[in-house]
């Protein structure tokens, strides 16, 4: 359709007649000759493929231009670039900044830019274009919102910025994706993002949104060149749609697979599996504040209710993935190793609700009488599909905690859903899986969710001073073992009041076609690595 | 039934444009209380859509409300609805703040596309085979066709999608399995929606030509000394395409449904996807949008396999 | 959604010259995988003695053996047990919709062609306008309304199907009404209920009949792809669309699992689509 022809291709479409036929009657898939020569035995078709362009598949859908809706995705194709980036651990690196310097009180922040760094449009990157823009990106959601920022302003060649107070954060502030950098042109005189001028390796030739977009080697990049030169990105929204697409070797890069399809793919003869443990967790977002869970022993009985283990074994496939504390060992600054791991202990959970007032009807359901009226444990849930494994353990849970007696109906509908429910009050459970590294460092997380007045994400009806104080203490802090401390009591405070029940951690898939050498998986979700990658030879 | 002194094609053309009118009445309607009564927070979704759930707060809920008017009464929105489904104006979606007429153009050409070759495919698999079956009633390949399309139609679209995209695709590797952009991407989605128009189509044509070959002119066509081949062009085809053509308007129903089915398994980027991922997403103007366009899409098919069934039989016209 | 669908219109019917012969004596192998169907679905929930949603995730994908005839699906949940209260949703579903269509479609049909007049315009007016929605899309839009509960599938789905059994009941009713022997009736002053009860109903009963399988055929289908696309029954609740995706991702390491609903679905519709066929053969 896009005029890109080769002779394997046409041969293919005459095959296809034939096609139907042949599969009707079993017959063996023609041998295609590979461009690279060398698949004979390929029992991925070569036919599906493009050559000299990598194709990603995944469930992101592009619902907008803006760095703050959909950033994310120009960021992972390197489109666009962000004054900080991360390493796997989340420290932060060099990104379009090349040095930084912060002053004594840590309140102003001098940035010295990539003197070679270009913006696609061929203009070179200046103070003033990344000072447009960060400033733009203030008056939109985003990440900014929660740095105390005073001022930004172009200082000689330098980007300058003043904060109220002292932030250790800023630098995974400026590395989230609603913080990139684009350039002037992309923008309308009102600020709307109406193209994607960026400065990375990856070039964007052609948009097809909400689905599809293309990018192109960048000539001008100031880095190494990249070994891939075309690459298209695809928005496929059924998880089994996603994984027979890598089946077929029709697409290079597979994210978003299920853990049943995983699993499938693994035991495939020549497509690789790559995953990482990413710092995501899925956990319970309760309703502190309503009136049966407001009493720390009922979020602990219903925590004590879950089989995490049987979880993690049936739906995500890997047992080791049961979460025994909110943050996983990946974020080995936040995970507290020495904390007694949650467990299951159905008979301990009866009690604590009996402590409360509950007992047990003749189907094994918790009531509770006050005076004249009997009221009955039951309790909604809300999840959405956008990951496939949320609606899988949702139906587990709800199983589980119909042992302990309470009667759970699972709503499943849009990921806004929970957001809306925690401001108008109504929600008494959710489940979702939290990124702590949506900025590579989890205290801006930890700030939007655990926060005086709750989090959308985070905790709601329940709020603890101490933790606030210890938040504030990390913003300030600098010194390297005061802020372990800090960061240990934090976690420490989440796991005894747990406002949030933590189920299980998280694995970060993609299939990968053997066309393709890795660069690995970004653990931050922040990168597909394309310009690391090379086509195997 | 035509009241006299109305020409037929004028009958035709009048009934489907009612119908027409009536049909965006109520689809305009049911999407205006579906706006009105959506459970939750309609901001919130939107926001959700636009910036990623990891990035939706109450603030950016609270801008969405103020940008889209969600805040006004019922009876001003009511009002402005109908205004401006009177001027075809469809709005914009929630999510993504496009124009929906934008959207759905792109979107439409993709769902034609489909369809076109889904009902060229299944032309010519199954009238071909309902006349071979229709020649011999009884034998084999009458049999075989008839076992074929009954297993065919009992069978749901989108199981055979699945059986196609894993016997064709992941263990042959002859077409791409989803998604578009490539010129065969369109096969399998349209051979999975052919084969269940095939196997009514073929049946159709099987009992039209068998009556056609039974009938007096053909035995008539015969003795004039016609060959077997001329009296099939002459006298077989012509009568046995009335029927033929007729079911097409009613195997729309069929495509339509199935390309919202099917869109959505093939990663197909047509009005049907669009359709089922608005309802997810809650997008009212694009669900009302998406409906509308396949309801007049529908009459106005049904109006050409109408005016066709005019054309090719006589009779009809008086 | 349906492939049967589109033959249960009449012009359908009427094209078809005289009757298919029963090559696979088709009525009586319908009608025994209805009776097949329909008894799984009655006492299997009861025989299958487990509970459709009890879990047990230590024993999940399990192949059929003796306590789990059919398996484990990915929770460790009985799949006989699911298959068996699916196949119960799904033809309580063809049922109720179906029924509470051919009541009010049968009545305003011979209402229509007995009143005439404005009656007669009005209702047919309302027939085409409804008709020029396809039927999924009539039920996608009430969806809408409350993803995931029965009432906008059943409702959407009778709304569609009445329009088909008033139209053809007008149009017949029509003929009959002309006919000499109830002219002659209505001449000796029978009152219309005992025209209708002794000269039209047994007339048209054969017909709708038809196309009552027809429309079961839709219900079951439709419920199944609404289900299949995450617009239908949510779960826990056993449905037959739903578990077709919970289960697809596990096609290659327990392909028994995703075979069972695929299968008792085809053998529902196929049941549905042979008795209906044969009926209207002998049209």
């Amino acid at each position: 359709m896009r005029g890109r022809h080769n002779p394997s291709r046409r041969r293919f479409t005459t095959q296809l007649a034939l096609g139907g036929l042949a599969a009707g009657l079993g017959l063996p898939r023609p041998v295609i000759a590979h461009p690279n020569g060398d698949h004979a035995h390929d029992p991925l078709p070569a036919t599906n493929q493009i050559p000299g362009v990598l194709s990603i598949v995944g469930p992101w859908e592009l619902t907008g231009l803006d760095p703050s809706r959909a950033g994310f995705m120009f960021s992972r194709m390197e489109i666009a670039e962000t004054l900080f980036d991360a390493a796997d651990d989340g420290s932060p690196l060099p990104g379009l900044a090349a040095r930084w310097t912060q002053s004594a009180d840590g309140r102003e922040w001098l940035l010295q830019l990539r003197p070679q760094a270009r913006f696609h449009d061929g203009s070179p990157v200046s103070a003033a274009d990344v000072v447009h823009a960060l400033n733009l990106a203030r008056t939109k959601p985003g990440i900014l919102g929660l740095v105390p920022i005073e001022r930004i302003d172009a200082h000689q060649d330098q980007v300058r910025i003043r904060l109220k107070h002292a932030f250790t954060a800023l630098p995974a502030a400026l590395a989230h994706s609603s913080t990139q950098i684009l350039a002037p042109a992309s923008y309308d005189p009102d600020g709307v993002v109406r193209g994607v001028i960026g400065s990375g390796p990856f070039r964007l030739t052609h948009l097809q949104p909400p689905q599809r977009f293309e990018v192109e080697r960048f000539a001008g990049w100031d880095g190494p060149p990249p070994a891939i030169e075309r690459a298209t990105y695809l928005a496929v929204g059924r998880g089994e749609t996603r994984a027979l697409m890598a089946e077929s070797g029709q697409a290079d890069l597979v994210f978003g697979l299920d853990p049943a399809s995983l699993q499938r793919l693994q035991g495939h003869p020549t497509l690789q599996v790559e995953s990482v443990v990413i710092p995501r967790t899925i956990y319970l977002k309760l309703n502190a504040g309503h009136r049966w869970l407001t009493d720390p022993r009922a979020r602990q009985a219903i925590s004590l209710a879950l089989q995490r283990s049987g979880i993690a074994h049936a739906v995500l496939r890997e047992r080791s993935l049961a979460a025994s504390q909110l943050f996983p060992p990946t974020l080995d600054d936040w995970h507290v190793p020495a904390l007694p791991p949650l467990h299951h202990d159905l008979a301990q959970a009866r009690q604590l609700l009996r402590e409360l007032g509950w007992h047990t009807d003749a189907q094994g359901m918790l009531f509770r009488s006050d005076g004249a009226q009997t009221e009955v444990f039951s309790l909604n849930l809300r999840t959405f599909p956008d990951r496939p494994e949320l609606p899988i353990v949702a139906t587990a849970v709800q199983e589980q905690l119909r042992q302990l007696g309470i009667r759970v109906t699972v709503s499943l509908g849009n990921s806004s859903d929970i957001p809306a429910g925690h401001r108008d009050g109504s929600l008494e459970l959710a489940l979702g899986a939290r990124n702590f590294a949506v900025a590579p460092d989890p205290l801006l997380t930890l700030m939007q969710d655990f926060g005086p007045s709750g989090g959308d994400w985070g905790a709601m009806g329940w709020h603890d001073p101490a933790l606030d104080a210890t938040l504030d203490a990390l913003q300030r802090t600098r010194d390297a073992s005061a802020r372990q401390h800090l960061r240990t009591q934090a976690a420490q405070i989440l796991h005894q009041a747990l406002p949030v029940i933590p189920v299980a951690w998280y694995r970060h898939s993609a299939a990968l076609h053997p066309r393709v050498n890795s660069a690995g998986l970004d653990p931050l979700e922040r990168s597909y690595r394309l310009s690391r990658m090379q086509w195997s030879r | 039934m035509n009241i006299q002194g109305i020409s037929p094609v004028a009958g035709v053309l009048g009934r489907r444009g009612l119908q027409a009118l009536l049909v965006a009445a109520l689809v305009g309607t049911l999407s205006f209380f579906l706006m009105r009564m959506l459970p939750g927070d309609a901001a919130y979704r939107i926001a959700a859509g636009r910036y990623g759930y990891d990035l939706v707060s109450a603030a950016a809920a609270e801008a969405v409300r103020v940008e889209l008017g969600l805040d006004q009464p019922w009876y001003l929105a009511l009002v402005g609805w109908w205004a401006q489904l009177a001027e075809f104006d469809l709005g914009t979606s929630l999510v993504t703040g496009h124009a929906i007429a934008d959207d759905i153009a792109h979107q439409l050409g993709h769902t034609l596309l489909l369809a076109f070759c889904a009902m060229a495919l299944s032309l010519l698999i199954g009238p071909a085979l309902g006349i071979l079956a229709g020649l011999r009633p009884g034998g084999a390949i009458d049999r075989i066709t008839l076992l074929g399309a009954t297993v065919l139609r009992a069978f749901p679209p989108f199981v055979l999608g699945i059986l196609l995209i894993l016997g064709l695709s992941v263990h042959l590797g002859y077409l791409p399995a989803a998604g578009h952009g490539e010129a065969t991407s369109v096969v399998l989605p349209a051979l999975t929606l052919a084969l269940g128009l095939a196997a009514g189509s073929c049946r159709i044509a099987r009992d039209a030509f068998s009556q056609v070959v039974n009938s007096p002119y053909y035995a008539f066509g015969r003795t004039k000394g016609l060959s077997d081949r001329q009296v099939l062009l002459r006298h077989g085809l012509r009568n046995a395409a009335v029927p033929i053509v007729a079911y097409l308007g009613m195997q729309m129903v069929f495509i339509i449904e199935g390309v919202v089915i099917l869109e959505t398994l093939f990663a197909w980027p047509g009005i049907g996807h669009a359709l089922i991922h608005a309802i997810f997403w809650r997008d009212v103007p694009m669900i009302q949008g998406c409906v509308l366009v396949f309801a007049l899409l529908f009459v106005t098919l049904n109006t050409l396999v109408d005016l066709a069934c005019l054309a090719l039989d006589p009779r009809r016209r008086h | 959604m349906n492939p049967a669908s589109e033959s249960s219109l009449p012009a359908a019917l009427s094209i078809q010259p005289k009757p298919v012969r029963a090559y696979f004596g088709s009525r009586s192998v319908g009608a025994a995988l209805l009776v097949l169907v329909a008894a799984f679905a009655l006492f299997g929930p009861t025989l299958s003695g487990s509970d459709p949603v009890a879990q047990d995730l230590e024993n999940f994908l399990a192949a059929p053996d003796a306590a789990n005839p059919l398996g484990t699906d990915h929770l460790g949940r009985s799949m006989l047990a699911r298959l068996a209260h699916a196949a119960q949703l799904s033809l309580w579903l063809a049922l109720l919709s179906v029924a509470s269509a051919l009541i009010p479609g049968a009545a305003l049909g011979i209402l229509a062609a007995w009143r005439g007049g404005w009656v007669e315009r009005v209702s047919v007016v309302i027939a085409d306008s409804v008709l020029a929605l396809p039927g999924l899309l009539l039920v996608l839009l009430l969806a809408t309304f409350a993803p995931g509960a029965f009432w906008p599938l059943y409702l959407g789905l009778s709304l569609s199907f009445w329009v088909e059994y008033f139209r053809v009941v007008r149009a017949r009713s029509h003929i009959l009404l002309a006919s000499p022997q109830i002219e002659s009736a209505r001449l000796l002053g029978f009152g219309p209920l005992y025209i209708v009860r002794r000269h039209l109903w047994p007339e048209l009963a054969p017909m709708l009949g038809t196309l009552m399988s027809f429309s079961a055929a839709t219900a079951v289908l439709a419920m199944a792809a609404l289900g299949f696309v995450g617009v239908g029954i949510r779960p826990p609740t056993p449905e037959l669309g739903v578990m077709m995706i919970e289960l697809l991702p596990y096609y290659q390491e327990a392909p028994w699992l995703i075979a069972a609903p695929i299968g008792l679905l085809t053998l529902t519709v196929l049941g549905l689509a042979l008795v209906g066929r044969d009926r209207s053969s002998m049209q």
